[in-house]
């Protein structure tokens, strides 16, 4: 990656909405890196900030502070007073509604980009038809726009965001709009047109599902901050954070006081009241500071008797099981705790059922067990 | 280096200084009026208070104080009355033919006020009266049974003209309620007559209130019946003492400012309290939200009376006047229809209002004006709207409060106003055209903001951004995007502007000159020099150019629109 150019570099980026007394600060000192050619996703819970980041990469939101700059040239700076309005930057944008124009047909909406600027005839007819290949489209053109299926309209979407070569291309929750079936559909879709094309792609979206499919890299966001960037598998089996644990998949959450460090191949130990589980320490932590183990619900063995000579085993009673096809979910209660597990469906539970679980030190993380505000427990692997 | 002069700025800037113009210059210009002598430039000009205090101790001032309250008050019963039964029945009862009561409603919309209120004396004169003279007949009476030359005669010509809009607002009222909870009060045990005092009605009243209101305001406002109606009769109201200060001979402006600034502070006080009531009440809606379907009374063997009952109003409201119009413009002399008269119909009443000397003007003129006026307002408003509604400008809610203004001036009011503006300031401009066309784009911007916001609103706000993120300036955005997705309510705005400015009276009558002569004031003055046959034919072919207006802006509109 340290080779790779950045297509869109952020700083310091503020905003606040509203005014007076009424002001919400919306952006707490964003700074994020976009290499050339990469997929970025920036992911959070609504209200985290990621589509008011995207948007002042567009222009339409004007940022209270901090500086934005798309292929080195600077589009927003607070110190120097650069403000590049939206229609001058070099970006294409897909939009949540696709906001295709009713009053105009397939054509008339790719080829906007470049009528405007007064391009020749052939010009745009010869860069439309390309554009409407690349997207599936062709023989569409005069097709009126509201006599558009979902999916079309996307696709006419984005090619009127790819027509005019931009630099970058910013997506706000595209697929939030399409029935499930299809989302998964154009989920391949999206990432197999974004290599072809090779663009820097920046993509707003709030189902983690969708940003570990598609994304080169994912920001997470969280109440106006930047949490942790990766790639989908740094962040969903090595997270240092324990909301990009919780908000990315499900997880299981252990408290309890470090008195081990660990480093190196050496496993960490935290003192829990289910006895000392050691972890596997992926961030920096202090000694006797309280921290939590995550452990993500398949990477929990369930045995019927107690395995022996093995380190962090937990024994607990089976609360309920559910049949989910290729696995039983089970609740099992430890203590005051309940604890998510999947099981082979091969091994039936019944309820009331004494197990023992065996939490894979390698897969169990150590975090700081910081608060962040505004974290419910509803997003805590429920 | 930052560009100030952007073109978007500059067509911003100027179209928020053109509304500030026509908005605020008149409303400082009448106060300023009122304070004053004379014109500028007169001998004698100075402040005074002089024209108060004519206006307000002069006895008669109670008297006219006192008629246009009965008179408002009284058409204020009637309008709500007649409007109310009718949403009343086509909302919540299973009469049969409620669709076509609908449309019935909007017909007398179509007629302009001045043609109506000469219909009704054509109807109701105790001399010449249809009605009176085949009632005289039919049933041997000495004496004509009714006189429109009185208060309840002005009541009667004002409310059946003014009862759709009543319908229409009450209509929508009963549409929007929840019977969800009428139903849980009958569920919870209370009877249908309870149901409706205690949880109806309440329910109802600031609808109700607010309907109230604004008939009210616009009886006060209302010129036509109190000229041609109340002058006769000697029965004087706010409009025509103004009307008349200007008219007599010398014209008194400064007296007339008085009783306008009067009449504009009851209006204005009108209009602001239906502003409050009507911003609760959307609050309600919110909640309640839309798409209930009302609970439709079955009123039994009765729906047949209210059916009747339904056409009856029509037929008063439509039929008649709209009859006794067309009878009229096609005979030599007024007369009641008779085997004499039938024998005798003529187009000379066609040909002689054709030939009129100023006729070819009066047309020219009014066709001008109602479509230029149409169009400038509709484009000036779909600008602001954007203003209002898309940008976050400082400054958007005074200017939306602004384009409102004029919706609380009287037309007489509006009409004074500008007469001292044009008196005063150095444009030199009063006496033709363009004093009009500026008059109606003051009067009309209200109903060209309401339609323009109300398209602009639906707009999503990412249909104009994706034109942005493509690289489109401001004015592409706004000319290839915005207005043609505004359409459907610049049409909407642009029918209706045309449509009232065609008949625009009570502003036009203060303003006019021999060569501004507008159709209205020709039909007025021909009604003024006792030329009935005339005004009829007229009236017909004013009727006419309205209905085409209509029917070409709507089929024009469709095919711009957008095709769903």
């Amino acid at each position: 990656m340290a080779d790779k150019r950045m297509m869109v570099q952020i700083q310091n980026l503020e905003k606040y909405f509203g005014e007076d007394k009424d002001r919400v600060h919306v952006l707490k000192g964003v700074s994020l890196e976009i290499p050339e050619g990469s997929l970025y996703t920036f992911l959070g819970p609504s209200g985290c900030g990621k589509t008011t980041t995207l948007r002042c990469v567009a222009g339409l939101e004007r940022p209270d502070g901090g500086r934005i700059s798309i292929d080195g040239r600077t589009v927003y700076s607070a110190g120097e007073r650069i403000y590049v309005p939206t229609n001058k930057r070099p970006i294409g944008m897909v939009f949540q509604s696709y906001a295709i124009w009713p009053h105009m047909t397939v054509f008339e909406n790719v080829a906007y980009p470049l009528t405007i600027q007064r391009r020749p005839k052939e010009e745009i007819k010869r860069r439309v038809g390309e554009v409407l290949r690349i997207v599936g489209l062709q023989g569409l053109e005069d097709r009126p726009a509201p006599k558009l299926s979902g999916g079309q309209q996307q696709r006419v979407a984005f090619a009127r965001a790819l027509v005019n070569e931009p630099k970058v291309m910013l997506l706000d929750e595209p697929l939030s709009n399409l029935d499930a079936k299809l989302r998964e559909q154009m989920r391949f879709e999206i990432k197999a047109l974004q290599r072809r094309v090779n663009i820097t792609t920046i993509y707003v979206t709030h189902d983690q599902g969708e940003a570990l499919a598609i994304s080169d890299q994912i920001a997470v966001m969280h109440a106006g901050k930047l949490i942790e960037v990766g790639t989908p598998h740094q962040l969903y089996s090595k997270p240092k954070r324990k909301f990009t644990a919780t908000f990315l998949g499900l997880t299981n959450l252990i408290e309890g006081k470090v008195i081990e460090l660990g480093g190196d191949s050496q496993p960490g130990r935290l003192e829990t009241n289910k006895g000392i589980l050691s972890f596997v320490p992926t961030t920096k932590l202090e000694k006797n500071q309280t921290a939590v183990i995550s452990v993500r619900p398949e990477h929990i063995e369930v045995h019927k008797t107690k395995p022996q000579n093995s380190e962090n085993v937990v024994e607990g009673t089976v609360k309920d099981a559910v049949f989910m096809g290729d696995a039983y979910h089970c609740h099992i209660a430890v203590g005051e705790d309940l604890i998510r597990v999947h099981t082979h469906p091969f091994l039936t539970m019944n309820p009331g059922e004494k197990v023992y679980l065996r939490l894979d030190p390698q897969s169990c993380n150590g975090l700081p067990a910081e608060d962040i505000e505004g974290m419910d427990e509803s997003m805590m692997g429920t | 280096m930052k560009k100030y002069f952007t073109v978007q700025s500059v067509i911003l800037v100027a179209c928020s200084l053109f509304v500030v113009y026509l908005a605020g210059i008149p409303l400082v210009m009448l106060l300023y009026g009122s304070f004053r002598s004379a014109p500028i430039g007169e001998p004698g000009a100075a402040f005074t208070i002089q024209n108060y205090i004519k206006a307000y101790f002069d006895r008669e001032f109670y008297l006219l104080f006192l008629n246009s309250l009965y008179f408002a008050l009284g058409c204020c019963i009637l309008t709500f009355s007649i409007g109310t039964y009718l949403a009343w029945v086509s909302e919540r009862t299973n009469t049969p033919l409620k669709k076509l009561f609908v449309v019935m409603a909007l017909i007398p919309f179509i007629i302009p006020g001045i043609l109506s209120t000469i219909s009704w004396i054509l109807l109701l004169s105790p001399k010449i009266g249809l009605i009176n003279i085949a009632l005289k007949g039919l049933l041997g009476l000495e004496q004509s049974p009714f006189n429109i030359y009185s208060m309840w005669g002005m009541i009667w010509a004002e409310s059946i003209h003014d009862y759709p809009l009543v319908f229409l607002l009450m209509s929508a009222a009963f549409r929007n309620m929840d019977t969800s909870l009428e139903e849980a009060a009958l569920s919870a045990g209370s009877s249908t007559w309870t149901t409706f005092r205690r949880v109806t009605l309440p329910l109802m009243r600031p609808a109700m209130f607010s309907v109230m209101l604004i008939v009210f305001v616009r009886a006060i406002e209302s010129f036509e019946v109190p000229a041609l109606v109340g002058v006769p009769a000697k029965i004087s109201v706010f409009t025509t003492k103004i009307f008349l200060a200007i008219h007599q001979f010398p014209s008194d402006f400064g007296l007339a400012g008085a009783y306008a600034v009067t009449l504009l502070v009851i209006s204005t006080a009108g209009v602001l309290i239906y502003g409050r009531i009507t911003r609760r009440e959307e609050r309600y809606a919110t909640v309640t939200g839309k798409g209930y379907r009302p609970r439709v009374i079955d009123l039994g063997p009765w729906k047949y009376v209210t059916c009747a009952s339904a056409f009856l109003i029509f037929f008063l409201a439509v039929i008649l006047p709209v009859f006794v119009l067309l009878w009229s413009s096609f005979i030599p002399y007024y007369g009641i229809p008779s085997k004499e008269l039938f024998d005798k119909l003529t187009l000379a009443n066609y040909r002689y209002v054709l030939n009129y000397p100023l006729a070819l003007t009066a047309f020219k003129n009014s066709f001008y004006l109602s479509v230029g006026s149409a169009t400038l307002v509709m484009l000036l408003t779909s600008v602001i709207a954007w203003i209002t509604v898309k940008s976050k400008l400082p400054g958007r809610a005074l200017l939306d409060n602004m384009t409102f203004i004029p919706i609380a001036m009287p037309g007489i009011v509006l009409g004074v106003s500008l007469i001292w503006v044009y008196l005063t300031l150095p444009i030199p401009i009063y006496g033709t055209i363009w004093v009009l066309l500026l008059a109606y784009m003051t009067k009309f911007m209200p109903y060209g903001i309401r339609a323009a916001s109300a398209s602009m609103v639906q707009i999503n706000k990412e249909l104009e951004e994706a034109s942005l993120a493509s690289g489109g300036t401001w004015l592409q955005t706004f000319r290839k995007v915005l207005l043609p997705l505004l359409m459907p309510g610049f049409v909407a705005g642009w029918i209706y502007i045309s449509i009232i400015a065609l008949r625009e009276l009570s502003t036009s009558i203060l303003l006019y000159s021999y060569d501004s002569t507008v159709l209205s004031i020709m039909a007025f003055d021909l009604w003024e020099g006792g030329q009935y046959t005339y005004v009829c034919a007229l009236g017909v072919l004013m009727v006419l150019i309205l209905i085409t207006m209509a029917y070409v802006a709507r089929k024009l509109g469709a095919r711009i629109g957008i095709a769903e």
